[in-house]
């Protein structure tokens, strides 16, 4: 009795997580991380190529549906997005849809967090969910 | 005389232009935008490497990957060439130890390699693995593997 409503518990708590990501199953072992910059660099100027990083996975653009693969998200100065419906589009998420693995950026001065986050085909994050470790840099003034 | 040999002459330099108009058939069909650049991230050119197994970054920007058999503008994958020459820009790219295809989209690899000297060397390939135009190659580098 008390096993079977601790499997219904489980279950629930179970059922739920999966609402917070998409349909669309993750690579296994794979990482996503920021090559470039490292956490806590400082960036003279605040121009430059960041590069991203995938490992088990691969690239495709958007809109390219095959197993394994997915595009990349820069999340730039904001949290993490719903895991559960398409990454928004706007300056503080860019989408890289034409499979591109770098990006030439330009941050103004300041303190600025970066993470990236993997999208399928319909820019929605896998499950579970592909995102790097978010990372701050300083640009000076 | 003299305009017979000029115009002998004009022969010979219109009889160049086929052979430089010739040139495109060095490339596959699938067009590049001039600015895409290709260089291998890590391991640098003259690294002498502790392990035998390492990881190799592919560097690529203004262009995307795509996994293979995928025909979208603007995107390739990955080839590494290990100890060997670029093979020809106008057909499919070789697949054996010498040419590692990366057709499911990777941008980085595990490699191992005996000690010694060698060269890498990274070329995408379009959907059919064939060079773009113009081709997409990055610099050759050589490292030293302890």
């Amino acid at each position: 009795m008390i096993k079977n409503a601790l499997s219904a518990a489980l279950a629930v708590v179970l059922g739920a997580g999966v609402a917070f990501a998409g349909n669309t199953p993750a690579p296994k072992n794979s990482e996503v991380y920021i090559i470039w910059p490292k956490d806590g660099q400082v960036i003279h100027g605040g121009k430059f190529w960041l590069r991203m990083g995938n490992r088990g996975a691969g690239m495709a653009p958007a809109g390219v549906k095959k197993d394994n693969t997915g595009h990349h998200h820069l999340i730039i100065d904001a949290p993490l997005p719903p895991f559960d419906e398409e990454i928004p589009a706007d300056k503080n998420h860019l989408h890289f849809g034409g499979g591109q693995t770098e990006v030439r950026i330009e941050l103004p001065p300041g303190k600025h967090t970066l993470q990236l986050l993997m999208g399928d085909h319909e820019h929605v994050p896998h499950n579970p969910p592909l995102f790097s470790k978010r990372i701050t840099v300083t640009v000076p003034k | 005389m003299r305009v017979s040999l000029i115009s002998a002459l004009a022969g010979f330099v219109l009889a160049l232009v086929p052979v430089t108009g010739e040139a495109p058939a060095l490339a596959g069909d699938t067009p590049a935008p001039k600015d895409a650049y290709l260089y291998i991230g890590w391991p640098n050119d003259g690294e002498i490497v502790r392990n035998r197994r390492f990881r190799v970054w592919f560097g690529l920007r203004n262009f995307g990957i795509a996994p293979s058999g995928i025909k979208k503008k603007n995107t390739g994958h990955h080839h590494l060439i290990i100890d060997a020459p670029l093979p020809p820009l106008d057909e499919e790219i070789p697949a054996d130890k010498n040419h590692l295809h990366f057709g499911a989209g990777q941008s980085e690899a595990i490699i191992e390699l005996a000690p010694g000297k060698h060269t890498l060397q990274l070329i995408m390939g379009d959907h059919d693995h064939v060079p773009h135009n113009p081709p997409i190659i990055s610099k050759k580098i050589t490292i030293t593997v302890r």
